[in-house]
């Protein structure tokens, strides 16, 4: 299958736990990651797997890194109708009135252009005991098993 | 692309600055020297004992080292253990990031009295810095000047009940000395008005979590802009019925701290309409960071071939707050990171001739990455209740466990 992981940042952890489900896939898969600042949400492609990984910023807001592509959405508002995803969150329940608003945001601004959501938005806490990879790798294993069905022979 | 990098503090700037070299070109050899025996700098030793997610960068930090094949030389002091020339001889280039950690001084009479604290001296007595001076009595009504994050910051270990750290890797000496406080009123003051106060909502918003504790915010005031809107309805969100009163001020510009035998006893304001005095047992400083004296940052940054990029002269660079001044966060200082390693790769001109790390190894008491590793496991290994991590506290214990 064609995966493009595509990751929205503030601090780099967003960046790494990317990289880290890249390198969990690509022994099966054809897995590309990139940075959300350097994706054109137009430019989707239907033939692939979105994995997104997007942290929160500050009060409830989408990460730096994934500001212009939203920018880009709200401007171009693309149809995204053929696109599948997924969504991981990471975020700190230190402030829990915002717990991973940033992935929240970011899977409404895709629903609202009419991509699919695969499974459920699966949330990371850094002030919990978990390893972030420790959900994120069962989570994409699961997801891509999901959208295997889903995408077909397409994929 | 070859060439010989050396840092200059292993605290975020160094770190990410490590990690965007390393990333782009992963030949080059990235050595990073910190006065401490152990890395993260700022991470460790200034973010909060109970905002364990925002130390969760070091996990990033620790890849550098691990994964791209930074080194780690700990407890190598500049201008101590090896001058900067000495430094800038061996390596191809050579970067300040070394932060700021002095307390600004308030500047108004009265500010040398017994019971004055910079913001800096007081966390890092609470997160055990080898170097900090003891935690000193604060007497039952403290009161803060400043309210960026760092007073917040304070505001909250100070607030805080003994069970709600939790989870914080609060050492027992400073758990001791909080719960044993007597604290009973808390003024913040701050010199703008709500609308322009520097701390972010969010930091405000936590502090409604606080269960021993209850708010008094005094002329808010409102705004039309909409983040000034944001910290006035963070703001206008206390409440609690706690024993503890935290009192935030507004619009007050510090002109003298009153004090009786030499002690703190008051601290007097000037305000928009006149002046106004506050009684208080202690005044505790979080007015900004000034640099340390170990190194010429102002001559540095005046004779800069470009002071904005980082670029102080051939070869020598700056980065994080020692670059741009104590402002901005994490993040901030990662894009500032990233850029400056862009330009360093522009720039380099490797010299096969430099010896590079031959200058620094081989010393008897330099504390390498496995060191660190040591420690690292010496404090996570034994955890007291509660606790994520149980720091050493000395040089001296730190450098044996390394060894």
């Amino acid at each position: 299958m064609m995966i493009s992981i595509l990751y929205g940042t503030e601090t780099g952890n967003a960046e790494m736990l990317a990289e880290d489900i890249q390198a969990e896939l690509e022994g099966d898969h054809d897995v590309t990651c990139e940075n959300l600042s350097d994706v054109d949400p137009a430019a989707l492609d239907p033939n692939r797997l979105y994995l997104l990984v997007c942290s929160t910023y500050g009060d409830g807001e989408l990460p730096a890194s994934a500001q212009p592509f939203a920018e880009a959405m709200d401007a171009a508002k693309p149809d995204l109708s053929a696109i599948h995803f997924a969504i991981f969150g990471l975020g700190d329940s230190e402030y829990d009135e915002t717990f991973n608003h940033g992935p929240k945001r970011l899977a409404e601004l895709m629903l609202a252009h009419g991509a699919t959501q695969i499974g459920e938005r699966v949330a990371h806490d850094a002030s919990g005991s978990d390893m972030a990879e420790d959900l994120a790798f069962p989570w994409a294993e699961e997801i891509v098993g999901q959208a295997e069905d889903r995408l077909g022979a397409a994929a | 692309m070859t060439g010989k990098i050396a840092i200059v503090g292993a605290g975020p700037s160094g770190c990410y600055l490590a990690q965007a070299l390393l990333k782009a070109a992963p030949e080059l050899e990235v050595d990073i020297v910190d006065a401490l025996p152990v890395p993260y700098g700022l991470v460790r030793y200034g973010v909060a004992a109970d905002h364990q997610g925002t130390k969760g960068v070091t996990r990033q930090f620790a890849r550098v080292f691990e994964r791209q094949g930074a080194r780690f030389f700990g407890n190598l002091k500049l201008g101590r253990d090896v001058d900067l020339d000495a430094l800038r001889a061996a390596y191809d280039v050579v970067v300040l990031a070394t932060g700021m950690s002095v307390d600004r001084p308030l500047g108004i009479p009265g500010d040398d009295l017994r019971g004055v604290y910079g913001a800096g001296r007081l966390t890092r007595a609470l997160y055990e810095h080898p170097d900090a001076e003891a935690l000193p009595d604060l007497g039952a009504h403290p009161l803060i000047v400043g309210n960026g994050n760092v007073a917040i910051d304070l505001l909250r270990l100070l607030a805080k009940a003994p069970d709600e750290f939790a989870g914080s890797d609060l050492g027992p000496g400073p758990s001791g000395w909080l719960a044993k406080s007597g604290i009973e009123t808390i003024t913040i003051t701050g010199r703008s008005a709500a609308a322009r106060a520097k701390f972010d909502p969010v930091m405000v918003k936590e502090l409604g979590k606080l269960t021993g504790v209850r708010f008094d915010v005094v002329d808010a005031g409102d705004s039309d802009d909409p983040a000034g809107a944001k910290k006035i309805e963070a703001l206008a969100g206390l409440s609690g019925t706690g024993a503890r009163t935290v009192t935030f001020r507004f619009g007050l510009t510090p002109a003298e701290v009153i004090g009786q035998d030499g002690e703190v006893r008051a601290m007097r304001f000037a305000t928009a309409t006149g002046e106004e005095t506050l009684p208080c047992t202690s005044v505790l400083t979080a007015i900004g960071f000034d640099p340390s004296p170990d190194l010429p940052r102002d001559v540095l940054l005046a004779g800069a071939t470009d002071a904005e990029a980082g670029a102080l002269a051939p070869g020598l660079y700056a980065t994080g707050w020692f670059r741009r001044g104590p402002r901005g966060t994490i993040p901030e200082n990662r894009a500032d990171a990233q850029a400056l390693a862009a330009r360093i790769l522009d720039d380099i001109d490797p010299d096969l001739e430099k010896p590079g790390r031959a200058v620094l190894d081989g010393r008897a008491e330099l504390v390498d990455y496995d060191g660190w590793c040591r420690i690292d496991a010496a404090e996570t290994e034994a955890l007291p209740d509660g606790r994520c991590r149980a720091k050493i506290t000395t040089r001296a214990e730190m450098v044996r466990i390394a060894k």
